[in-house]
């Protein structure tokens, strides 16, 4: 039976001079030897060699691999995101177990130190995250296959990676995260307050007109509605593109449906109203406040004539995002 | 007289373009739900009402209905129907209830006429406002006839609590801040949307505060609105303790607090007239008020005061929903509107709304900061959420019509001004003018003085404002006034073209199966399904049991090996399923499925799989490329079985999704076709009963279609012996 | 009052027509119809039981088991015939549908015709298997009849089939044989294979040192054998959900006369005995036809079980934390009568109170105040659980031989209405709080009156504000 794993375990080791010598080894002797290593430095790093060790079988042990590519020149957002987070679930989860109850070692597998890895398993993408539960032992389960880990839905944070990994390695400890206190954060966080109360003390006699100043708040106002009317949450919410290619190498300002919108699309609305809404405002105000009749008929005419063609052209595009519109002002028939 | 005119123009509006086109009918979903428990109010009077526990919905949890809604709606109309009655009108419930919502538009309409009129002392504001309310599109979604909804009268009673705090900040009455409260607390009875005015008030007081307002017209206004307010809203079950529990209603609270404290301080300052001893005194009101709140965020981390609901909180961490609580996210009413919708619902006044809010900003007195503050809030709302254009609305058609008030009074008087006396007066005046806020108002109003140039811009006014009317009166006619288990479409030579699956469906079930016949579909059918064909559902709108929810999003996304027991174990008579495939209806199941497998994975993330309905390449197909989870799925077969029969072979197409069906179709053996309406929108299937002759379903099936059993002559590993 | 009304239609039923409780239509598929006087014996015990029979060659055209979609018979016993099929009026998925609409079937095969192929696949689905080439022979070298067979072995002598080994099942088969020497004797018979179908039961299993060969091509040497020992069973009966029963006799030779009244005796005794064949006969056929081991619900009520409330019948609705009562009447048909249903053994009949699974789970207790002479109640009071939601009460008594009761009462459980709750006065933990109502309310009028009383001292103040 000894023979047997002996053979398996060299045949799944491609003959390869370091993973023979290790091969003599019993899981329970590979698994004390990566885990203290570990606990000096988790996750640890692996290359080609190290990594088919550990992940052979049998195993009485769970082995959760990272397979990644920080090297910038493969522009893998993702696995920069994710790196910090990783390293936060593996060193608390490593030194939450000393004794390494839970049985599970973290390692990283960079693309630049395993290519080999990812060719075998043809991978594409990265980051990829693999679980390798334990093949015999009281935890063993059916198939020595890997369990991957999901990422569609963007980075993840250590809980929730943690939980996962919770989920498949039950009745065994889970250390729990240990997010350690960002001390620099927090004494900066403290200047700034102090820095930024201190600079308003001395600055306030001069912002306070500023605050108090009505013209300002109309303003702030205004604007936030123009945003929010204009459908800039829309935007914030379903991440829209801000334009988009019409196919035939130009650029589409407004995007077809009415349930879509493009960045520009929205801003150049709000533009619109806030053209509109200043010619109201000016129509109401300004006009009536003038003092000389000339000026007076000349912004009249200006104000109202602008808002009439930028209403026709507000009234053209809607026409344009909702087919079968049937009302239209001139110019913009 | 001219107000008792928009009252009659905003109600008689909305039935007359309703019933063009369909009969008296109850619209949407919600309304189903509302008619029945107003029926079931009217039947078994007010005390079994509140005790109601219903036992025809969320089978087998049953619901306690009387204490999970708002019951204003149907008191409401259960109060009028009676008040009819004892008039000896006879009137059938459900005329009380189709025509609600249009009789409280009106009174919607008086009530937007008194908030305007608070505003500004011009008289046409207040009718103009009225006028907007009643035809402005992002409301009458909500107040056309047969829309039986909660927001109905909900928005009737949101504007006129608001005017009700106005008048009561205006006088610093007591009276009127009682009255406050007892619309605050009709309006919590009747809509979850209570929430906006319990968050806005406090937010319209600590503004002002913060400007230095402070007074005790609006201490006394305050004060009795929420002592008042809070008990009466407690009286509700479906509400009870959350005023003293959770978050939304903290600020609330705490500005009462703080009120508290300012008016004890205004006291001592009164008493005391020292300069220093004020300063102090600021400082230590300040201090108090940020205690005050780390307390709340103590008492929240250590879970005496629950935090925000989600369907609240999701409101300001936009991306929280999605991940969280899917079944919030995935509401169509729930998610944040796109610029076209703004521009459909409120049309011209969108651009005229920024004009009022400015033109408040040129006297701000306590009300009009009212106005910005609602203006700005309801517009992040709106933007958030496509449902809360509801109560953006309003603020819209007050600030619009100041702003078209002010329009008219400056170009529609005959009055000329003459040029020499004003240029003498503006030396002297505008220097004096200069401290008051806005620096365009900074100069004395002159007047127009050409009266072309008046003539020009009233007659553009016009036509916008007959824009506007067209506009809404086409938004009405087309988009709103449709009952959507009614759709229409146009014929190939225009004529206009009924279908009416969804009630040809509905009415199969009432006449066809068991009374208590237990119908599984997706909650979305839930509520007209109770309504319509009065059989028992499993989930319905009323989305309160996420796990019940997740449970049949499982059995509709698994194979039917996997949802057979589950579907047992419901005591599922019926499965009901929306296809659009042939019709190219868009809003069919399988377009809802991903939404049905994120909720199932929220609950079962080891057994379901959003990934698994996904195609290497990360489509979502329904052709042959589907993958096997999905081709399994009984939701898939129950859309496409059989559908291949009506094509010639191998060319069934999806219309919906333009796609390309494989020449075999799926094969169903737990379950058997009943029902499919005229054009393939409604499939309905009976769930076997057990075999009787023990087998499983799907060798039974195979046997019934005539396949032999194999014969297990070849013996692969040990036989296996019988023992008993 | 219904259910008693209902009682009594039972009885008045059950007397009329006292032969079987599901009616007595029988119909008997024959190779040839002459071939009928080699079972006059049986199918005579049969007409005095009270079945009208027809006799059928299965070919017939005017062969049809139902007629506008109802059944023609209630019952069917299939004999040996020769032909490969049964033709098309006898496909098996007619004998399913015939079985699904609660008909019975009585099968025998014998092992000189091989067995018809569509009985092979009904047999199939009912999850029995016959031995390869529908062809096969039951021997025994050491409980064979040395008088007929003393060559071939193929006559097997077994007891009549006692209590099995569970103590719940109740003995229809061998029941009241007590004497040693009463002996089933089974010729030339075809032994199954059952697979672990809960609805099939062995009737007679064949003895230890039996098996089953190809008499055709394994005459000389057996070298894949089908099946052997208490594995084989010769006399099987299937019970269908709907109870519809279905049994099969291996050989149809031992309900011929002849081996009614035939006299066999064992391997090593010289004395030879009647066979117990006509008494088997009666009882598997009695039990195939309904006859027995029928069980019956008369009525079920329920009523809330409460001092002071009205305790109606069967009401739809109950309130958490209700005590009820629950009674469950039932009889057994025995031959010609329905008798009071007892319990077999030391087995339990159990009521479940379920929603989606049950809250409880609890045995009904024999209640003599509601027994009558033909009919047992039994009875169980309980509180419903803390949980509202729809209920059933929920009987599912399946047992090995005795028809299937699966009875489910559904019932609404309520929440506390606002008005049952104990009153805040009740409760000794609200007295301070009750106390502290009415300090408010006296300190207010106490202040009121004070402040009414307490006037201005006058003009001072007066005078202040006018300053």
């Amino acid at each position: 039976m000894r023979l047997l794993t002996l053979l398996s375990l060299t045949l799944l080791g491609f003959g390869s001079a370091p993973t023979l010598a290790a091969a003599k080894k019993t899981p329970e002797e590979r698994f004390q030897h990566y885990h203290n290593k570990a606990l000096s430095s988790a996750p640890l790093k692996l290359a080609d060699a190290s990594y088919r060790e550990l992940t052979s079988a049998p195993r009485d042990y769970s082995v959760a691999v990272l397979l990644t590519a920080m090297d910038s020149r493969y522009g893998c957002q993702l696995c920069r995101e994710f790196q910090p987070e990783w390293e936060l679930l593996a060193r608390s989860w490593t030194g939450g177990d000393k004794k390494g109850e839970s049985r599970t070692v973290f390692g990283t597998l960079d693309f630049g130190d395993g290519r080999d890895i990812f060719m075998s398993l043809g991978l594409q993408t990265a980051p990829v995250l693999f679980l390798f539960p334990p093949t015999i032992g009281p935890h063993a389960v059916a198939s020595p296959e890997p369990i991957r880990y999901d990422f569609t839905s963007g980075s993840q944070a250590a809980e929730l990676v943690h939980s996962w990994l919770a989920r498949h390695l039950p009745d065994r400890p889970h250390p729990p995260v240990k997010r350690p206190i960002n001390w620099m954060r927090w004494i900066s966080s403290l200047v700034i307050l102090s820095g930024g109360l201190t600079a308003s003390y001395a600055a306030w006699p001069y912002v306070l007109p500023v605050i108090q100043n009505r013209t300002v708040w109309a303003a702030v106002t205004l604007v936030c509605i123009l945003l929010f009317t204009s459908g800039h949450m829309y935007n914030h919410i379903r991440n829209v593109p801000y334009v988009a290619g019409d196919g035939k190498g130009g650029i589409s300002y407004f995007a077809g449906g009415f349930q879509n919108q493009y960045g520009l699309e929205t801003q150049i609305v709000a533009t619109m109203y806030g053209v509109l809404a200043l010619c109201g405002i000016n129509l109401a105000i300004k006009v009536p406040r003038m003092t000389d009749p000339r000026t007076q008929s000349v912004a009249l005419f200006a104000w109202s004539g602008v808002l009439f063609v930028v209403y026709s052209l507000l009234l053209s595009i809607f026409r344009g995002k909702n087919q079968g519109y049937p009302y239209s002002l001139p110019p913009f028939m | 007289m001219s107000l008792g005119f928009c009252f009659q123009s905003s109600f008689s509006a909305n039935p007359i373009l309703l019933f063009a086109g369909f009969e008296s009918i109850i619209h949407e979903f919600d309304p189903w739900f509302n008619f029945r428990a107003t029926k079931y109010l009217v039947a078994n009077g007010f005390y079994n009402f509140w005790d109601w526990f219903d036992d025809r919905t969320w089978h087998p949890l049953g619901r306690v209905t009387g204490g999970t809604l708002y019951p204003g709606l149907m008191v409401t109309s259960g109060v009028i129907y009676h008040a009819l009655r004892a008039l000896t009108i006879p009137v059938d419930i459900r005329n009380v209830c189709v025509l609600l919502a249009p009789g409280f538009s009106g009174l919607t309409a008086i009530a937007a006429y008194l908030l305007t009129n608070e505003m500004t002392p011009s008289p046409s504001a207040g009718l103009l406002a009225a006028l907007f309310m009643g035809i402005a599109p992002g409301y009458i979604s909500r107040s056309v006839a047969g829309s039986y909804d909660n927001e109905a009268i909900a928005i009737f009673l949101l504007v006129f609590t608001f005017y009700l705090w106005i008048k009561a900040l205006k006088q610093g009455s007591m009276l009127w801040g009682a009255l406050c409260a007892l619309f605050y607390g009709y309006m919590v009875a009747s809509w979850g949307g209570y929430a906006f005015i319990t968050c806005l008030l406090p937010l319209h007081a600590f503004v002002l505060v913060c400007m230095g307002r402070y007074s005790t017209r609006l201490y006394v206004a305050y004060t009795t609105w929420y002592a008042l307010g809070t008990l009466a809203s407690m009286q509700i079950p479906f509400v009870g303790f959350l005023p003293v529990k959770t978050s939304e209603h903290m600020p609330a609270l705490g500005i009462f607090g703080f009120l508290q404290l300012l008016a004890f301080l205004d006291y001592v300052r009164s008493a005391i007239p020292s300069r220093q001893f004020q300063t102090f005194l600021w400082l230590f009101a300040g201090a108090a008020f940020g205690l005050g709140l780390l307390g709340l965020v103590i008492a929240t981390s250590a879970g005496f005061i629950a935090p925000w609901s989600g369907r609240f909180y999701s409101l300001f961490d936009t991306g929280y929903a999605k991940i969280h609580i899917p079944i919030i996210a995935s509401v169509s009413e729930h998610q944040p509107t796109a610029w076209p919708a703004f521009f459909f619902d409120l049309n011209m006044l969108i651009w005229l709304f920024p004009v009022g809010v400015y033109l408040c900003f040129q006297q701000l007195a306590d009300e009009h900061v009212f106005i910005v503050v609602y203006a700005l809030f309801g517009s992040y709302f709106a933007g958030v959420m496509v449902r809360l254009m509801l109560t953006l609305t309003p603020v819209v058609c007050i600030a619009a019509a100041i702003a078209v008030s002010a329009l008219l009074d400056t170009y529609l008087s005959v009055k000329s001004p003459k040029p020499e006396e004003n240029q003498a007066v503006e030396g002297a005046e505008g220097k004096k003018a200069a401290k008051s806020g806005l620096k365009a108002t900074n100069k004395p109003v002159v007047g127009v003085y050409t009266t072309w140039g008046k003539g020009m811009i009233v007659s553009a006014l016009a036509v916008y404002l007959l824009l506007f009317v067209l506009h809404c009166t086409w938004v009405t006619s087309n988009a709103y006034s449709s009952p959507s288990v009614v759709l229409a479409s146009r014929l190939p030579d225009g004529s206009q073209h009924i279908i009416d699956d969804y009630r040809e469906a509905y009415q199969w079930l009432r006449q066809n199966t068991r009374e208590d016949a237990k119908i599984m579909s997706w909650w979305d059918y839930g509520y007209q399904i109770g309504g319509m064909a009065d059989r028992p559902t499993l989930v319905d709108n009323n989305t309160w049991n996420n796990t019940h929810i997740a449970t049949v999003g499982k059995a509709m996304s698994s194979s039917e090996e996997v949802s057979y027991p589950i579907m047992r174990q419901h005591e599922v008579d019926y499965v009901l399923v929306v296809f659009g495939g042939l019709l190219g209806y868009s809003g069919d199941d399988i377009n809802k499925f991903l939404w049905m497998v994120r909720i199932a994975e929220g609950i079962w993330p080891e057994e379901v799989s959003e990934r698994a309905f996904f195609t290497p390449r990360g489509e979502y197909r329904v052709d042959g490329e589907a993958t096997e989870t999905m081709k399994n799925s009984l939701m898939y077969k129950m859309s496409y079985y059989n559908y291949n029969n009506l094509f010639p072979a191998g060319q069934a197409v999806d219309r919906m999704r333009g796609a390309r069906l494989p020449e075999v179709g799926p094969t169903l053996s737990t379950l058997e076709e009943a029902f499919t309406s005229e054009n393939w929108i409604i499939r309905i299937y009976k769930v076997k009963d057990l075999d009787n002759l023990g087998r499983d379903h799907s060798s039974a099936a195979a046997f019934e279609r005539g396949h032999k059993k194999k014969k297990v002559t070849k013996k692969r590993g040990p036989r296996v012996l019988r023992v008993d | 009052m219904r259910s008693l009304f209902s009682l009594f239609l039972f009885l008045f039923a059950a007397v009329v027509s006292a032969i079987s409780a599901s009616g007595n239509r029988l119909l008997v598929i024959l190779e040839d119809v002459a071939e009928k006087t080699n079972y006059s014996k049986f199918l005579g015990d049969l007409e005095s039981r009270g079945f009208q029979i027809s006799f059928e060659v299965p070919k017939s055209e005017s062969l049809a088991l139902f007629h506008l979609g109802e059944r023609s018979y209630d019952h069917i016993i299939l004999f040996p015939t020769k032909a490969k099929g049964l033709g098309p009026n006898l496909t098996p998925n007619i004998l399913v549908d015939f079985m699904n609409a609660q008909g019975n079937i009585l099968v025998a095969l014998t092992s000189d015709l091989p067995t018809p192929t569509s009985l092979v696949s009904l047999l199939a689905e009912l999850d029995i298997q016959l031995p390869a080439d529908r062809t096969g022979l039951v021997v025994d070298h050491f409980h064979y009849d040395a008088l007929s067979s003393p060559d071939m072995h193929d006559v097997l002598l077994l007891p009549p089939p006692s209590a099995t080994t569970r103590p719940d099942v109740k003995d229809f088969f061998g029941a009241g044989a007590g004497r040693d020497d009463d002996i089933i004797a089974f010729a030339r018979g075809v032994g199954a294979v059952l697979g672990s179908s809960e609805l099939l039961t062995p009737v007679l299993r064949a003895p230890r040192t039996a098996y089953s060969y190809n008499p055709k091509e394994q005459s000389e040497v057996v070298d894949d054998l089908f099946a052997a020992g208490e594995q084989l069973a010769l006399v099987s009966a299937f019970q269908a959900r709907n109870s519809a029963r279905f049994t099969l006799v291996g050989s149809a030779e031992m309900l011929q006369d002849k081996w009614f009244d035939a006299e066999v005796s064992k391997v090593g005794e010289k004395k030879a005995v009647k066979t117990f064949n006509r008494e088997f006969a009666k009882r598997v056929s009695g039990w195939t036809f309904n006859e027995i081991g029928v069980l019956r619900v008369n009525w079920i009520e329920h009523h809330l079980d409460e001092a002071g409330a009205t305790n109606e019948s069967n009401p739809k609705i109950y309130r958490i934390k209700n005590d009820v009562k629950y009674t469950i009447s039932l009889s057994e048909y025995s031959w010609t009568t329905w008798n009071p249903f007892t319990l077999p053994g030391d087995d339990a009949l159990q009521l479940e109170f379920s929603m989606l699974s049950p809250f409880h789970r609890l045995p009904l207790t024999l209640d003599a105040a509601h027994s009558s002479d033909s009919a047992s109640a039994y009875s169980v009071s309980f509180r419903l659980p803390d949980q509202h939601g729809i209920f059933n009460f929920l009987v599912n008594y399946k047992r090995p031989f005795l028809s299937n009761v699966e009875e489910k009462n559904t019932v609404s459980v309520r929440h506390m209405a606002h008005n049952e709750w104990p009153r805040s006065f009740v409760i000794s933990g609200a007295w301070p709080w009750i106390a502290g109502l009415g300090v408010t309310v006296a300190g207010w009028l106490a202040f009121c009156a004070l402040w009414m009383y307490s006037a201005p001292v006058g003009g001072k103040r007066e005078s202040k504000k006018t300053q």
